[in-house]
Order: C-alpha cells, then sequence, then structure tokens
C-alpha cells in the first residue's frame, strides 16, 4: 500500500474497494451500505497523514495568512465567516476529534460532522474495561464511555472514514489505543486494517489501569514494532499525570521523565523519531496564573525534545461543568500551542466535566482550537517568548529537576525499582516528594507472571516480531529461505549463541521473515481471518432496528449522543440560592414533561439573588416529520426582472435608521451597489441616515415621491422597535400616503409578523440581503 | 516517602553544565533507565505476543487464543506459538493453517507432547 499524497489519489483506489457509494452533502450516512460487503473492505492506505501546508502570506478571502493548510472542498465556516466572505482557512497542524458514543453507527456521523468542521485526526475512545481483556473482541457490542475496539467496527469506522474524507477533500487519520493486556493484537489489527494511529506507552497501562510491569514493557516492544511498520503515530500517555495528580502542575518534572522513558524505549522498539509524538497538556487552570507556569513547562518540553512530534492536548484536570470556563481555559491551551509549537492540536469536549461528551459540544471543542489557532495564526512574528529573565530560570529549574528525577531512578535500581517506591505521579515537585503517589509492584497487577522466557528454538515465522527470533530453525522446519541478508546475518548469531543486541535488523523494518509462511497478514492483506459477529443480542443490527424510524428520518427526536435518545438541556435563571433553585429547577422540567431530568450545571450568580441552572431531561414524544408544518420559501425573482421593472417605473426609496439609533451597517448593507444592494437594481435611494425622527422619513418620501419607504430600527428596549414601527404606520396615514407607499421595517430582532401587526408591509430580519427586499417591493407593485 | 523540596543542594552537580550538555545527560539517563527494559522484551514472550503472532499467520482471533491457551497448559509457549504450529505441520504433513486449526480445537495434543518431549 502506498502512501497516501492527497485525497484525489484515494478516491481511485476507493471506488473499487466501496462500490462507488459517494456521500451527498444533503443526505444522511447509510450505517448498512458502510455494513454492507464489510468481510471484502481493504484500506486504502497505511499510516499517518499530515495537513498540506500552505505557503506563507497565502490569500483567503481579504486576508493572508502565515500558518494554514489547504481549504477544505466542503466545510461549515466558523459562524462569523459570513462577515468575511464565508472563508474557513484551516489552521496548519492536524486538529483532533475524541469520539465516545459506545456506538459504532453513532460514532460514524459524528466522525463526518467533526470532519466537516475541521478535524482530521478522529481519536476513538475503547470502551471500560478492554485493557483488561486477554485477546480480541469481536463483532460490534455496544460499550460504555466508548466503543469495544473490534475488527469489524475498526473496518467500518475507517471504511466511513473514506467516503468523509472524500466529502471533505482532505485525508483523515483514524486512531485507538494500544495498551492493556492484548497490545501486540490490538497493534496487528490496527496495522492490518489502516489505523493511522495509536496512544501506546507501557507506563499508562501500568500506573492507570494496575497491569503488571514486566508485561506491559514485553507487550510494549512487540506492538511499537508492528506499529513503526504501518507508519502509525504514537501517541503517550504522559498527560495522564496531569489529570491525575492532586496537584497538576507539581509533576511537570515527572512529565520530562515519562515522556523521555516511552520516547526511548521506542526508538530502541524501532519507531523512527516522527512517529513519536509526546502527549502533553498545559498543567494548570486560571484562576491559577496559568501561562506563568504552562509556557516555560511547554518551552523546556521543546527543547529537550525538539526532534520528536508534539500533540498539544487540552486541560482536563480543573474542567468544571461550566462550559464556558472549559472553553477558556481551552483558548488558553492553544495560545500556548501557537507560542511554541503543536503538530496536532487536540481537543476536549468542554462538557466533558459534567457528562459523556455530547455530539454538538465535540464539535465546540474542534472550533475552539480552530478559531484559536487561526485567530493567532503567525503571533510569533508580533511577539517573542524572552531568552532571559524568570521564563529561562524556570526553564533551566524543570530540566534540572528532571534530570535529578531519572538519577534517583537509577540510583535506587532502575525503572521498576522507582515505580514500587511510589515515584510516578507523586504531586511533590520532585524532588521534593509528597508520599501520594502510586505504588505498582513487580510481581503484582493484572496479568502478573505471565512473561515467558525465550527457549533457544523459540521463533516466530512473521513479520515486525521484536527481539529473539530463531530464523535459522524457522528456515530448517519450513524448508524456506529468507532473502534478507540482515535476518540471515541474525539468524547465524542466534546459532552461534551470540547475543544479539544492537542487530541492524532488530529496530528496523522488514517484510522478509513472511516468506517462511508465504506472507503474513501484514503484508498480505487477504489473509486476514473476518469474523463478523459472535453475540446475537449485543450487535448492530439489533440496535439499528429499534431506531429505524429516526435513522431514516420519518420521525425526529432531540439527541446529544445517540439516535433518537430524545436528550435536551434547558437554560434558566432562578432568582433563589443555589439548593433551591436546583430542586425548583427539576420541578420545571418534570413539569414540562421531562424525563431522567438532572442538574448538570450550576452557578451561583448571587447566593440571594439567584442561580443559573442547566437541567438535562428526555423528550418524551417524536415528532412525525411529514407533520412538520413549514412556512413556504417564496422564490427571490429573477434581477433581471427586478431591474426591468425598477427601471419602467422609475422607482425611489427612501431609507433610515429611526429613532436614536447610530446603527447604520445593516441598512447599507440592503441599499449599496458594492454589498449587492438594492442601487444595483437601479432604485434611486435617498439615505437619510441615523438616529432620524420619523416625521423626517415621511417628510422625504412626500418631497422625492418616493413609493417605498425602508426603516431600520436595531434597538428593542422598551419595544422602541414596535413603537417606531407603529408611528410610521400612523404617520403615514395622518399625511394620507400610506395607501401610495410601501413600508418595510428591518433589523436584527425584526420578524416578518411582527411588522404586519404594526402597520408595516413586510418586515426583515438578520441575514437580509437586497434581493429578498427588491422581490418583495417588485411583487407588491406589480400585484 | 516524604521528602522536603532539597533542590538547591542535589542541583549542585549539574548547575554548571550548559543547556546542551545538559540535554545530552538527559537522553543518557533516559537510554540507561530503558536499557534493561529492552533487553527484558527481547528475551521474553507473552500469550498477547504469541496470540499477535498466530492473528499474523492468519488464524482467527477465537482461533489464536485456542492455541495459545494449549500451549501454555502444555508449557512451551517458550518456543514460540508459530513455532508449534509449523513443526506440527510438519510432522503431520498437512498445511500449517489445518494444523493450527485441529491444535485449537483440542486435537493432536499428543502428538505435540511428542515432538516437544512433554513428560505425561
Amino acid at each position: 500500500m502506498s502512501e497516501i499524497k492527497n485525497v484525489n489519489e484515494c478516491r481511485g483506489k476507493m471506488d473499487k474497494n466501496i462500490k462507488k457509494y459517494v456521500l451527498k452533502t444533503n443526505e444522511k450516512i447509510d450505517v448498512l451500505k458502510i455494513l454492507n460487503d464489510l468481510d471484502k473492505y481493504k484500506p486504502r492506505r497505511k499510516g499517518w497523514t499530515w495537513r498540506k501546508k500552505l505557503p506563507k502570506g497565502t490569500l483567503v478571502g481579504p486576508f493572508t495568512y502565515n500558518q494554514i493548510s489547504e481549504n477544505l472542498e466542503n466545510s461549515q465556516p466558523l459562524p462569523a465567516a459570513h462577515y468575511f466572505k464565508n472563508i474557513d482557512p484551516q489552521p496548519d497542524c492536524i486538529i483532533t476529534s475524541e469520539i465516545a458514543s459506545g456506538r459504532f453507527e453513532d460514532d460514524i456521523r459524528r466522525f463526518r460532522m467533526a470532519a466537516y468542521h475541521g478535524a482530521d485526526h478522529i481519536m476513538v475512545i475503547r470502551t471500560t474495561g478492554q485493557s483488561h481483556f486477554d485477546g480480541l473482541i469481536e463483532g460490534t457490542p455496544e460499550g460504555v464511555g466508548g466503543v469495544p475496539i473490534t475488527r469489524k467496527q475498526v473496518r467500518a469506522s475507517r471504511k466511513a472514514l473514506d467516503l468523509i474524507e472524500n466529502e471533505v477533500g482532505r485525508p483523515i487519520n483514524f486512531h485507538s489505543y494500544v495498551s492493556g493486556v492484548a497490545g501486540p493484537e490490538i497493534a496487528v489489527l490496527f496495522n492490518e486494517e489502516g489505523v493511522n494511529g495509536a496512544h501506546q506507552d507501557p507506563q499508562y497501562n501500568i500506573l492507570y489501569r494496575g497491569i503488571n510491569m514486566f508485561r506491559s514493557y514485553v507487550d510494549a516492544a512487540e506492538a511499537k514494532k508492528i506499529m513503526a511498520n504501518a507508519k502509525m503515530l504514537q501517541i503517550d500517555g504522559a498527560h495522564n499525570a496531569n489529570a491525575t495528580a492532586k496537584e497538576a502542575w507539581k509533576v511537570m518534572p515527572e512529565l520530562l521523565v515519562q515522556h523521555s522513558i516511552n520516547c526511548a524505549f521506542s526508538i530502541k522498539a524501532g519507531m523512527p523519531q516522527n512517529l513519536i509524538a509526546l502527549s502533553t497538556v498545559p498543567p494548570t487552570s486560571a484562576p491559577a496564573p496559568c501561562i506563568k507556569i504552562d509556557l516555560p513547562y511547554a518551552v523546556a518540553l521543546r527543547d529537550f525534545f525538539e526532534d520528536f512530534i508534539f500533540r498539544a492536548q487540552m486541560n482536563t484536570r480543573y474542567m468544571e461543568s461550566c462550559t464556558r470556563e472549559v472553553t477558556v481555559s481551552h483558548t488558553l491551551n492553544a495560545l500556548i500551542s501557537r507560542l511554541t509549537s503543536a503538530h496536532l492540536q487536540s481537543t476536549i469536549t468542554p462538557d466533558e466535566g459534567r457528562n459523556v461528551p455530547w455530539h454538538y459540544n465535540s464539535i465546540h471543542g474542534v472550533n475552539t482550537a480552530k478559531q484559536s489557532l487561526i485567530a493567532l495564526d503567525d503571533i510569533k512574528e508580533l511577539i517573542e517568548i524572552k531568552d532571559e529573565g524568570i521564563l529561562k530560570e524556570k526553564v533551566r529549574e524543570i530540566k534540572e529537576r528532571a534530570i535529578l528525577f531519572l538519577e534517583e531512578i537509577l540510583k535506587v535500581g532502575g525503572y521498576f525499582e522507582a515505580v514500587e517506591k511510589g515515584f510516578f505521579v507523586d504531586s511533590g515537585c520532585y524532588p521534593e516528594r509528597a508520599n501520594d503517589g502510586i505504588i505498582r509492584y513487580k510481581e503484582g497487577g493484572v496479568a502478573a507472571g505471565t512473561i515467558i522466557r525465550r527457549d533457544k528454538d523459540y521463533f516466530a515465522p512473521v513479520c515486525c516480531h521484536f527481539g529473539y527470533n530463531n530464523l535459522s530453525l524457522a528456515q530448517e522446519i519450513t524448508g524456506k529461505k529468507i532473502v534478507d541478508k540482515d535476518i540471515e546475518k541474525e539468524s547465524e548469531d542466534i546459532e552461534k549463541g551470540k547475543k544479539i543486541k544492537e542487530s541492524k535488523n532488530m529496530g528496523e523494518i522488514n517484510n522478509k521473515v513472511c516468506d517462511l509462511i508465504d506472507g503474513c497478514t501484514l503484508c498480505v492483506h487477504g489473509k486476514i481471518s473476518y469474523i463478523d459477529e459472535l453475540d446475537e443480542i449485543d450487535n448492530v443490527n439489533v440496535r439499528l432496528k429499534e431506531n429505524k424510524e429516526y435513522r431514516l428520518g420519518r420521525k425526529v427526536k432531540p439527541e446529544v449522543q445517540w439516535a433518537g435518545d430524545g436528550v435536551i438541556v434547558l437554560s434558566m435563571f432562578l432568582p433563589t440560592g443555589e439548593r433551591t433553585s436546583h430542586f425548583a429547577s427539576l420541578e420545571i422540567a418534570r413539569n414540562l414533561g421531562l424525563k431522567e431530568t438532572e442538574v448538570i450545571h450550576k452557578q451561583i450568580m448571587h447566593p440571594a439573588e439567584g442561580t443559573y441552572v442547566e437541567v438535562k431531561g428526555v423528550v418524551p414524544f417524536s415528532i412525525d416529520l411529514e407533520e412538520v408544518r413549514m412556512p413556504e420559501i417564496i422564490p427571490n425573482l429573477e434581477p433581471e426582472y427586478v431591474e426591468k421593472i425598477v427601471r419602467e417605473k422609475n422607482l425611489k426609496v427612501v431609507a433610515a435608521t429611526v429613532g436614536e439609533d447610530e446603527h447604520s451597517v445593516g441598512m447599507r448593507e440592503i441599499l449599496d451597489i458594492k454589498n449587492k444592494g438594492i442601487e444595483k437594481f437601479g432604485f434611486k435611494c435617498y439615505y437619510l441616515g441615523t438616529s432620524i425622527p420619523i416625521e423626517k422619513v415621511i417628510d422625504a418620501a412626500i418631497e422625492v415621491d418616493a413609493k417605498i419607504i425602508l426603516i431600520s430600527t436595531i434597538i428593542t428596549h422598551g419595544e422602541i422597535h414596535r413603537i417606531n414601527m407603529r408611528r410610521l404606520n400612523q404617520l403615514a396615514i395622518e399625511k394620507g400616503i400610506r395607501d401610495k407607499v410601501i413600508l418595510i421595517a428591518g433589523g436584527t430582532q425584526i420578524k416578518d409578523k411582527m411588522a404586519k401587526e404594526e402597520g408595516m408591509d413586510t418586515g426583515f430580519g438578520r441575514g437580509t440581503k437586497g434581493i429578498d427586499v427588491a422581490s418583495f417591493i417588485i411583487r407588491k407593485i406589480t400585484e | 516517602m516524604q521528602r522536603e523540596d532539597d533542590f538547591k543542594i542535589r542541583r549542585k552537580n549539574i548547575k554548571d553544565l550548559s543547556d546542551e550538555k545538559l540535554k545530552e545527560r538527559f537522553w543518557d539517563l533516559a537510554n540507561k533507565v530503558v536499557e534493561p527494559m529492552i533487553e527484558m522484551a527481547k528475551e521474553y514472550t507473552s500469550p498477547s505476543i504469541e496470540r499477535s503472532v498466530l492473528l499474523r499467520m492468519s488464524f482467527n482471533s477465537l482461533q489464536a487464543k485456542a492455541i495459545v491457551n494449549k500451549c501454555l497448559e502444555l508449557d512451551i509457549l517458550g518456543k514460540g506459538a508459530g513455532h508449534i504450529v509449523l513443526r506440527l505441520a510438519k510432522e503431520e504433513n498437512i498445511p500449517y493453517k489445518e494444523a493450527g486449526e485441529k491444535l485449537a480445537s483440542g486435537e493432536l495434543i499428543e502428538k505435540v507432547k511428542r515432538i516437544f518431549k512433554i513428560k505425561a
């Protein structure tokens, strides 16, 4: 399989693979089509793909950028983009979205939404407990907090991502976890199925999953070599110390140590530096003076690990239920990324502090990264990090503390001994020790006592096998020769009883050993044995039947995670104290008919004056889409026709922003020729300006004999917008011109119905274009 | 172990190192720390590694698990699950896939015992 250069290269391969199923942007992704012929699906590529960076000074819309990559073909820009010609510039670094619905058929819809907003690294979280599962899981069982990683789910997800990358026009990296007690098997599965990146760090197994340390390291070397063969990007697990330590900012020296252990071990296991990523998180959040702490740490890390890849993750340690607070923290995290460097900017959903990540919040997370990174484009051209003073002192101090940490590991007898002595995730700032570190024992943990010394006649006849391998015996038994010279040499050395220490081949990738068995599954995809389902009840087919009507779009329910889950959120302010607000809000939700109500966020505005509360609940009904009533869309008239009538009738318009109101932008958008306003159709426009009294507007219309009056009224305080419209109508009647003029009001809060109530012919709200207004006028005049 | 921050005392041997030397020292130490782990990984195997070998030999996950469990019962996993399957195939003169499948379903156990000279 060749490396991908761009998405067009993939598309050719794609057609053969999935029989020309092309996603249409106005159609839902069809899970059944993804599942169809899955046993025959072959991934279109292996390995990690970076974004294609654009040269400095690239023009996108009206702006030049220095840190962007190629545009997407189909995407959703940031909400404010319509002020900037709808541009959607893509930052230079990869953006990650973590996906954790627990059902792969819902995961893939979230992949599509995330990619459409700019994510190109889809990180699928595993179900709780998979780390301790000794072997592979098969089929499509439902998971908790993530999906069970099985061949079928991985294959279906990769196939869906192939379609999605075609839709958005950018390769998407698929990622999950090579950890637990089945690491080597999962690494093989990922290599075979075209998974592009994975977490792999034995320290994570040991410290956070309680898996035996010897087993974790023996398995890790094999897993890493298999990952390297597929050019998968590896992400380490050091950031978990941030998320676990009682005082996360104090573990900075240890974080450097954890990164160094996984990096050094990975290189020795055969991984090139450019596939080894450090997972790093700014350790603190406000109200700590976080930039002052996080920035020196980020600089120290990048100094010591300059040739490695940086995956900048967002802080989870200090996340509470306030999504606003989290979004600010994560924006500051992106600032650290831009002030230093990041190859990948990962994202955390802003609701992770209160529930499992909901899909629209995943998208908010992606947008926080995209918005911040684009906003900070080339910030280092404007400001620079000082190379003196407190920053330099702090950087040096972190590095020295990390070195002292490594020295003491060796002094106590090595890594395993250090773990037994509770060196790691101690919340003292090393060499300070708080005596609250995680302790694990050599003979303890899950799968203790399961590693087995390889006998002299040990061999494994497959590619990417790490360590001692008696291939001369293998050749003898199979009667087949391996042609690779390095392998032959290694094989001879083993025969002569030489210890293989720094064999050239040990750390390199080869695809030759499997000649012994006429090809292994890493080299010959067709040799993979595919299992479809093992559980008759817990599988995707059963789930798809259960919520079929929601998937096919016949009925609709709100959702946050799964099709038809029915969950909505109510936001409310209650003028009562925190405790009363909590229970009163639940009563309100129940009175509204919601089921399974739960307060997910509350914030005191003032202990006596009131509390802001967010309550979630399940809607106990669904809406039949055929019964949804929507106002008819009246299409705009052809511009040429509008222009013909305007010129024939010599139509004049008097326009003004009325009352005490200085807003002029909206009206100019509607009028000005350069904004595609109505002037371009030949209307003669008399624009009176802002804060114009209603009387003056009517007088001007009479004076120039205008058939049309446009008023803009933005301010709504004290219902002034309604009063203005009412006054305009009354005055037109009093002056005897009401039946000769068309009265139109516009403004951000104006609705057609409301304008008509106040005597206008129509009203226009946010997003109105000149052609909308012109079409209405012409229809009215010619009716 | 609880310990006050004695950084200022401990750093005396490294405080005068240049930034470059500091970095060199950091990586020397890191490499020394992982050396025994990498040596252990070269000399040992595990049930997961052996199942991963069998997957690469085109067995499915259920077969891989069954074969490795048989090897563990016979205490011969140190020879390599792939080795055992290939050796059995040679002795029986059958394709190795067939040999592995038979072993997974509990057949040919006695044969394996004989080949690898397992008592009882």
